[in-house]
């Protein structure tokens, strides 16, 4: 790696780390890189409080729905679909397939719950649903991808770990087993929820 | 988003849950692991843009789609279909 083309003009650099959630397989692509990735949408829709209503979680047809405690005891409404992990693109018309679907297939009281706020957002899932912070057999070139849907929160984390194996060409203690090769060779897969380390099983 | 399926006897129908992108099965038996195993179950173009994807409508006809879409507009740009229906829809 030599440095990255930009719409500015050209940046000359030794190391170059790809952290562009959403867009890993695009901005590799640039580098001839081919990643074990898939992109999906995610969407959330919050609730106001209906905390003591709700069963936990809530099996649906189309997916699930996951009422989530979160600020000031609101219950929040999650709702992670097949579905609408095809989507990359928010959408109204999901937005209501997701509150018809919880209305239809809930207690009455769901029904009444108004929704304050949802969002959306493309995720790059891994196989095995654990991120990859590694080098890549390009020289020079890193890679920092694969966070699924828990990116947000490990921000922080991931960029310490990142720049610390970017600095200082090892990995992080805390991030040793996030290898770009561990589908490759079966070795050290993380897969926390035992599905199996294969696409759309996350 | 509705897929048009042919098979379905209407003109549209509600799109399906079940989809995988279409791939081509290495040569050889899979107990023989190698990169194109590899190749085939884990590693993605992942555009953004056109892709080529197996969609089955689950809630009617069980029919296997070929559906080129694209991931960007959501736009259904070819649909065809793929093999004979699956009684296990």
């Amino acid at each position: 790696v030599t440095g990255v083309q930009t719409t500015r003009g050209a940046i000359k650099a030794k190391k170059v780390g790809i952290v562009v959630a959403g867009r890993s397989s695009q901005v590799a692509a640039m580098a001839g890189m081919r990643l074990p990735i898939e992109s999906h949408v995610l969407q959330a829709f919050v609730t106001e409080g209906l905390k003591p209503c709700h069963r936990p979680c809530r099996h649906l047809r189309h997916g699930a729905f996951l009422h989530q405690p979160v600020r000031q005891g609101r219950a929040g409404l999650r709702r992670r679909s097949r579905f609408l992990r095809l989507l990359r693109r928010a959408r109204q018309p999901a937005h209501g397939r997701a509150c018809d679907g919880g209305g239809h297939d809930a207690d009455a009281d769901d029904r009444q719950g108004a929704v304050l706020r949802s969002w959306g957002g493309i995720m790059d899932m891994s196989p095995d649903g654990s991120p990859i912070i590694d080098r890549t057999h390009i020289d020079g070139l890193y890679l920092n991808c694969g966070w699924c849907y828990g990116g947000f929160k490990a921000v922080p984390g991931s960029g310490f770990c990142f720049a610390h194996l970017m600095a200082t060409d090892r990995p992080h203690e805390a991030a040793t087993r996030y290898r770009l090769d561990r589908f490759a060779t079966g070795r050290g897969l993380m897969d926390e929820e035992g599905t199996g380390s294969q696409h759309n099983l996350h | 988003m509705r897929i048009p399926a042919p098979s379905a006897g209407r003109a549209t129908s509600a799109s399906s849950p079940t989809r995988a992108r279409e791939l081509s099965r290495p040569p050889g038996p899979e107990a023989d692991w190698s990169e194109a195993w590899d190749d085939y179950l884990h590693n993605r173009d992942n555009p953004a843009g056109d892709v080529r994807e197996l969609w089955q409508h689950t809630g009617g006809c069980g029919a296997w789609l070929v559906v080129t879409r694209d991931t960007v507009t959501h736009e259904v740009l070819e649909v065809s279909s793929h093999g004979r229906p699956s009684m296990r829809a």
